[in-house]
């Protein structure tokens, strides 16, 4: 009965440390803002909040559990989208974050061209994660 | 319901002219004179730009209200001699700019809105970006970033966790879940320009980017630095001999 307690209370204990974590980082970074700010909807922040909670326990859920949904293959595309510009704004709020930019482009005086910098890393994202899925996993 | 009457009363002073008001307001009686001298309102530009050896004159460095006797003479005055040697920022202090226009405009009000100086970047003849520094560097951030997402991809083993989501989802097994694999890579570089809400040279909304103010305040920090370690009136050390 003891033993049964001390595993519950560890488990909420480390979900309690993961999930805060998980929230900091988000927040650090500052993308769900960055997205309101771009669809102007500052007024639905709390039910962005409850997307990436319920959406962060489905995701335990399908990584504990491994259920098998039998749905149709290109629901895939969907998923893999919304999980790629995920990434890709974790990515990008990174690279911000960081400060690389306004650096690299004092000292090369490139000061009207960030976009062709940027579109050299978003090129260089996409096409290094295409070349490790269709060739580089495989050899 | 403020009534108030004002009576204006007003003669020749040493060419100053006197204001009397006359004020009612809430059963009080309030005399109020008002001398108005000449002003000169000034404000100081933020960062100005300027080719070597150039005379800095004053309106090149902020902008200028006058009575109209004086508001040519004042724009056109010589507040700083760029010489060829100096280094590439300036900073002109609103202090010397009232000095100067003290020694010429003495019996003047000088009033002063704005920033406390003047930042002059002399702009020695604009170098072109040299093409293969820009290239080297273009492909430098392209090659690196490609190596540093698929270091990321493998320390987060996601292959393995694709795999799966394709089991979960399709029931089938498979090891190259491309349907999966692709649209996730374009979506990347997608959430990347909508994060810095750029596509290619157009936006998607007018909002300034996250990156655009980043550089806004890096370049203030940076000239939050030169006020004031280029200023020599900023810092001054008392010595104690």
């Amino acid at each position: 009965m003891i033993s049964i307690l001390a595993i519950i209370f560890l488990g909420v204990a480390s979900g309690l440390a993961v999930g805060s974590g998980f929230v900091a980082f988000l927040t650090v970074l500052g993308v769900i803002p960055r997205l309101t700010q771009l669809s102007k909807t500052m007024k639905m922040i709390q039910q962005y909040e409850w997307a990436v909670v319920l959406g962060a326990l489905t995701g335990v859920g399908a990584s504990l559990r491994e259920p098998v949904l039998h749905m149709p293959s290109f629901t895939l595309i969907f998923l893999g989208i919304t999980g790629g510009v995920f990434y890709g704004m974790l990515a990008a709020a990174l690279t911000e974050v960081l400060n690389v930019f306004p650096i690299l482009v004092k000292r090369i005086r490139l000061d009207g061209e960030i976009a062709i910098l940027i579109m050299a890393i978003v090129l260089g994202k996409i096409f290094g994660s295409i070349f490790q899925w269709v060739y580089f996993v495989h050899h | 319901m403020v009534f108030f009457i004002y009576i204006l009363v007003f003669f020749g002073f040493h060419e100053k002219v006197a204001y009397y008001s006359y004020y009612f307001y809430e059963e009080i009686f309030v005399w109020e004179v008002n001398v108005l001298e000449e002003t000169i309102y000034i404000r100081m530009r933020n960062r100005v730009q300027s080719p070597p050896e150039e005379k800095v004159l004053l309106k090149d460095i902020a902008q200028v209200i006058a009575p109209d006797e004086v508001l040519s003479h004042l724009q056109a005055m010589m507040i700083h001699q760029l010489l060829d040697a100096e280094q590439n920022i300036v900073i002109i202090d609103v202090m010397k700019v009232i000095h100067l226009i003290k020694r010429e405009f003495g019996e003047m009000e000088v009033q002063t809105i704005g920033p406390a100086q003047t930042i002059i970047e002399v702009t020695y003849k604009k170098k072109g970006v040299s093409i293969p520094y820009f290239l080297l560097i273009w492909f430098l951030l392209f090659f690196g970033s490609a190596m540093a997402i698929m270091n990321f991809h493998d320390d987060v083993s996601m292959k393995s966790v694709q795999e799966k989501i394709y089991t979960i989802i399709t029931g089938k097994k498979e090891t190259k879940p491309l349907l999966f694999q692709i649209p996730y890579s374009v979506g990347l570089g997608m959430g990347m320009i909508l994060f810095f809400n750029h596509f290619f040279k157009k936006r998607i909304n007018d909002e300034p980017s996250p990156l655009e103010v980043e550089m806004f305040n890096y370049q203030l920090d940076l000239d939050n630095y030169v006020i004031i370690h280029e200023n020599k009136e900023s810092m001054k050390k008392i010595s104690d001999d």
